[in-house]
């Protein structure tokens, strides 16, 4: 491979990593505080998907009002499917398998309305951009994938201020590790859960926006969200930050493999080496050693 | 002052406390002393909000306190819990922030940060460590640090001294006589009942949720019966 495209793979790669952080650690922060694999998560990317699709294609086509627009709908969306399916089974204390099955079932849902009623099209984002890429020197770099990537970033950045520096998100990180005592603080632990979802949401909305922008939207979009949950599952489950590191190998492993074998061959070395990695290390990177319960 | 009338809780079929009613007067130590599983820290709970309540009522100056948990710590009645349950991952001053989480005034929580501090030098030198870090003593010590945070006014601590070594647990009776004097109210749930009653005004004797004798802290500890059958004294 030359240089040039070996350079802008790895960007790319990055690019797409970045997205893979945020699904990584939208799903890591619901497992992180409630134990449970939250596939639901990929109804609420799938949604936003849509919804970004609708408003900028036909109520305002501007890219960051739409795409801050799309945000703020996904962070609602989450809060209102922990409402109306964990919130309570919750209250009713059950078991952990049934949060599991009430996240899936979501996903499910939301996938087949989508093929039942807009399934048989699909839905390309408008153009927000004159020039879809950039030059510097001999490089060729894509403008969408430069947005993905400062986008990641920043949410990324704030993300880590609001779990480091407001009292919600020490609370949130404190209920990670024990979600019972937090009460005994004056914590309305109620309200920290939906916060969660928020966040949660919210990185949903800008994963489907980006993706629904990237590639164009179809009813199975939020199970593109599978390569965030295997970041989050290599990084180490319960470490938000492994699975961003996780989700930026992932990419950037992705875009270099593409490149060399095709993209069909490389999801399957992909998906054999995560099993592999997970025999050497089943901790993931982080290296804490957590019990997946569900 | 609180006051827990004929309360009664089930865990599933589980009858944990039986027709249960104290007082807790103000700017008083009340202790409650009893075997494991005796019902203690359940009446604790149920101060608290942490446990559903079967029959009777709790109630704080009168008015029913029967509220969600975060509620209860806003009229002032915070809980160090049984085993401290410091939050392990997060730093020694994260755990003193969300102490404060009912306050909104940044400059006050500096301030009792600051108290805080003065009385407990080792945690302000360990601020920025994990919770989990922290030895036994120390964690009781944060524990009871960050319920200070807040300003409670009733404090219910369960089970203070269990698990330090003995030189610590003197520290321990010692600093909660020290708040009481500030006017803090204090319910004491102790296995350590020779400790606990000879700091409490008032005591209760528990057994398998039934409350078997009451009294002022000294006697209950010279009664030989209740020493001999509740407390597993012996002579
Ligand atoms: N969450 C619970 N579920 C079921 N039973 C419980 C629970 N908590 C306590 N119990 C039972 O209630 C009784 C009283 O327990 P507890 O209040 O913890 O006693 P103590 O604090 O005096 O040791 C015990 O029989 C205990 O096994
Ligand atoms: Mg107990």
């Amino acid at each position: 491979m030359e240089l040039n495209i070996l350079l802008q793979q790895i960007f790319n790669g990055i690019s797409l990593g970045g997205v893979y952080a945020l699904e990584a650690v939208g799903f890591g922060i619901i497992f992180n505080i409630l134990k449970f694999s939250n596939f639901s998560h990929s109804g609420v990317v799938a949604i936003s998907a849509y919804f970004g699709f609708f408003v900028s294609r036909y109520i305002y086509t501007h890219f960051l009002v739409t795409l801050i627009i799309t945000t703020l709908a996904g962070g609602l969306i989450g809060v209102i499917i922990e409402k109306l399916i964990f919130r309570p089974i919750r209250l009713k204390g059950a078991p952990l398998t049934l949060f599991l099955v009430n996240s899936i079932t979501a996903a499910m849902l939301v996938q087949q309305f989508f093929a039942a009623t807009l399934g048989d099209d699909y839905y390309p984002y408008p153009v927000f951009m004159k020039q879809t890429s950039i030059n510097i020197g001999n490089l060729t770099i894509s403008k969408t994938y430069t947005l993905m990537l400062i986008i990641s970033g920043l949410v990324l950045l704030l993300l880590t201020y609001v779990l480091k520096r407001t009292k919600v998100g020490i609370a949130l990180r404190a209920a990670s590790t024990d979600i019972r005592t937090p009460s005994l603080m004056g914590v309305n632990i109620d309200f920290v859960i939906s916060v969660a979802f928020f966040i949660a949401g919210v990185l949903g909305g800008i994963t489907g926006y980006l993706l629904g922008m990237t590639y164009s939207v179809d009813p199975f979009i939020g199970s593109m969200i599978l390569k965030g949950i295997i970041a989050a599952i290599i990084g180490g489950m319960g470490s938000l930050g492994g699975g961003v590191i996780a989700g930026l190998l992932l990419g950037g492993a992705e875009c270099l493999l593409i490149a060399e074998i095709g993209s069909s061959l490389t999801q399957i070395v992909i998906y054999s080496g995560i099993f592999v990695l997970l025999l050497i290390r089943p901790e993931g990177i982080a290296g804490k050693r957590y019990i997946i319960k569900a | 002052m609180i006051e827990v009338n004929n309360l009664t809780v089930r865990y599933g079929g589980v009858m944990a406390l039986d027709d249960i009613s104290l007082i807790i007067p103000d700017r008083k130590v009340i202790s409650i002393v009893g075997a494991n599983g005796a019902g203690k820290s359940t009446t604790i709970n149920a101060i608290s909000g942490m446990v559903n309540i079967t029959r009777g009522g709790i109630f704080l100056d009168g008015k029913s306190l029967h509220l969600p948990p975060h509620k209860i710590v806003q009229k002032g009645v915070v809980q160090v819990p049984e085993g401290r349950k410091i939050f392990s991952s997060i730093t020694v001053k994260e755990n003193l922030i969300l102490g404060a989480y009912q306050m909104n005034d940044k400059h006050r929580i500096e301030e009792n940060m600051k108290k805080v501090f003065e009385q407990y030098p080792v945690l302000e030198a360990r601020q920025n460590q994990p919770g989990g870090t922290l030895s036994g003593g120390e964690q009781q010590m944060l524990a009871i640090a960050r319920a200070l945070m807040s300003e409670p006014n009733h404090l219910l601590l369960d089970e203070p001294s269990l698990g330090l070594a003995p030189m610590l647990v003197s520290g321990i009776f010692k600093m909660i006589q020290d708040l009481n004097k500030k006017g803090l109210t204090i319910l004491l749930v102790e296995q350590n009942a020779q400790k606990a009653l000879s700091i409490a005004d008032f005591a209760y004797v528990f057994e398998t949720g039934r409350m078997v004798s009451k009294g002022p802290g000294k006697e209950i500890a010279e009664d030989p019966i209740v020493k001999k059958a509740y407390l597993g004294i012996e002579e």
